[in-house]
């Protein structure tokens, strides 16, 4: 049985469905030579009787979700989905499972009738998927989406992304949803631990694992890049938000400014040296191991 | 859409471009694209390539159903070039409609998105190959893509390479460019419609130099003799002399500022691909 479990990262507030999967050549988000497991992280944020779901998970993961869904919330409830990368399967296979289940009142999303980008199934007979209803967000590098009246949450153009991503800023946890990004802490043990605690000790984030780690996987373009833009962006959201955690979509937790101080810098310091001023840009083959 | 689809269309011998078009806004302007796939027909056997969007895969199972009952070998195989929606998110529909298929390429993560299929995945390397009849589908170096884990396709029997991201660029509905290939498309500024890719998908485009890549990418064209180019997003190419030298002078606008002929700002976020 795969670890699957729930993570309170802010009281009452915002909790982590957590499942695993193992590390076996065949994840797209990690080495093809990564061994062990990771876990994919939805984030349910709740207030004032709302909720909202960033990302939906895999389907191999539909009854954990739905089951740590209805812990949490109740089927009447509203509950909003947030899709971070609508264009892959982690943010979008559950998407129709949870509104069917759910009261699913709205879906964020940046094209319209999201429901044409998320419908995977064949329905027979007279089976129907609701339809949802598209909220499009903002365009632009930086906007505000409402959980309830009285809490909104940032909206950002993931400022390093491979495809289209968003990253959320939650003010009232101080947290960072990260996506893609800072995702490169997996375990040797399904069960983890998945949450880096402020007095924990992070062994594997520095230059040459960070460097390594997003050149074999999603950022294998970045060498020899033009990553000034990049840098400033990535810096911008540093030093415009007070974070405290970062929420990757993927892998383990980080809690503590100290945890925050070190991703952040460590991921500076590989663009700075991967910028096209210190190393020429070249074309990278498929497989190439950095 | 609101006007008759005019796919399914044979583009060279045995290849045959199915979907429809998706349309799009950029800054304040209409464009389509397609998320389309390929039907490739050998003596034995056909292959579906890219499932399309999933909005889109009622029309490519009426547009399959319609090739395949013309008297053409049955189904036996679909090739993925990656592991966005828009290319594989009808996995799970074409195998239930086919079940006896089997699922080719890099095959990372469709064990997540479609536990129930996962003993039909093959996996495969560039320079595999499968065996239609009389033509093969090669996998290939993936010149231009985005997910580490693309593969792109070259079908033997048309020389036709199926690059998946690569060539990803829109149409102009209002100039009646919709089902027609590159070449018949005599408005469509090549610089302007790759460019809505470039910032919307293929971001990474936009900050390294391109010229590398299309160096790469005309390599290859050369080394397999392509023919023909079949891409999930774009117009096929059917005449490469024509057309490629304007898909190499888009391609490299697009790159890094710079570096390039024109500056590109990065204002806004993917929506297709």
């Amino acid at each position: 049985m795969a670890f699957s479990g729930i993570t309170e990262l802010s009281p009452g507030s915002v909790y982590a469905l957590q499942n695993a999967f193992e590390l076996n050549g065949r994840i797209s988000a990690y080495p093809d030579s990564a061994r062990g497991y990771s876990v994919s992280n939805c984030y349910l944020l709740k207030a004032d009787g709302r909720s909202m779901l960033l990302d939906t998970g895999y389907t191999a993961h539909e009854t954990e979700i739905l089951e740590q869904l209805g812990s949490l919330v109740e089927p009447d409830a509203p509950l909003s989905l947030f899709p971070l990368r609508i264009n892959e399967f982690m943010s979008v296979s559950n998407a129709m499972a949870i509104a069917r289940r759910f009261n699913v009142v709205e879906c964020f999303s940046n094209v319209p009738d999201i429901e044409e980008w998320i419908e995977f199934e064949t329905l027979r007979g007279e089976e129907r998927n609701p339809i949802l209803k598209t909220t499009i967000i903002e365009r632009g590098d930086h906007s505000q989406v409402a959980l309830s009246p009285g809490r909104k949450v940032d909206v950002l153009n993931a400022p390093i992304r491979l495809i289209s991503t968003r990253w959320i800023y939650d003010a009232a946890s101080k947290t960072l949803f990260s996506s893609d990004m800072f995702s490169h802490l997996w375990r040797d043990r399904e069960d983890g631990p998945w949450l880096l605690g402020d007095n924990d000790t992070d062994d594997v984030t520095n230059y040459s694992f960070v460097r390594s780690f997003l050149l074999n996987t999603r950022y294998w373009w970045i060498e020899g890049g033009n990553l000034t833009p990049i840098r400033k962006a990535v810096a911008d959201v540093y030093d415009r938000f007070e974070i405290e955690n970062i929420a990757p979509g993927y892998g383990t937790i980080l809690r503590g400014r100290r945890h925050v101080d070190r991703q952040f810098q460590v991921l500076d310091d590989v663009l700075d040296q991967l910028d096209r001023t210190r190393v020429a840009p070249a074309y990278v083959p498929r497989g190439l191991v950095r | 859409m609101d006007i008759e689809n005019p796919l399914p269309r044979e583009i060279a011998r045995g290849v045959f471009w199915l979907g429809d078009c998706l349309e799009q806004f950029h800054k304040g302007k209409s464009y389509h694209s397609y998320n389309a796939a390929f039907l490739l027909c050998g003596d034995d056997a056909s292959m579906l390539i890219e499932t399309g969007h999933p909005k889109d895969f009622p029309a490519i199972e009426r547009q399959m159903i319609e090739l395949l009952t013309a008297d053409r070998p049955p189904l036996k195989y679909l090739f993925v070039t990656h592991q966005e929606t828009p290319h594989s998110g009808g996995l799970g529909r074409v195998f239930q409609n086919w079940p006896d298929i089997t699922v080719h390429g890099d095959v990372a993560d469709y064990h997540l998105a479609f536990p129930q299929h996962a003993d039909r995945l093959v996996s495969m390397e560039v320079g595999d190959e499968i065996d239609l009849g009389g033509r093969k589908l090669v996998a290939v170096e993936p010149v231009i893509r985005d997910l580490r884990t693309t593969l792109w396709g070259f079908d033997t029997g048309a020389n036709c390479l199926f690059p998946g991201d690569g060539l990803a660029y829109s149409h102009y509905h209002q100039d009646g460019h919709c089902g027609l290939v590159a070449e018949e498309a005599t408005s469509l500024d090549l610089e302007d419609v790759l460019a809505v890719f470039a910032e919307r998908a293929l971001y990474w485009t936009t900050t390294t130099d391109m010229r590398i890549y299309v160096d790469q990418l005309e390599a290859l064209l050369d080394e397999l003799g392509v023919e023909t180019i079949a891409p999930t997003h774009g117009l096929p190419v059917t005449d490469l002399a024509l057309t490629m030298p304007k898909v190499r002078d888009g391609l490299i606008a697009e790159g890094d500022p710079e570096l390039s002929v024109r500056h590109i700002s990065n204002v806004d976020q993917p929506e297709v691909t």
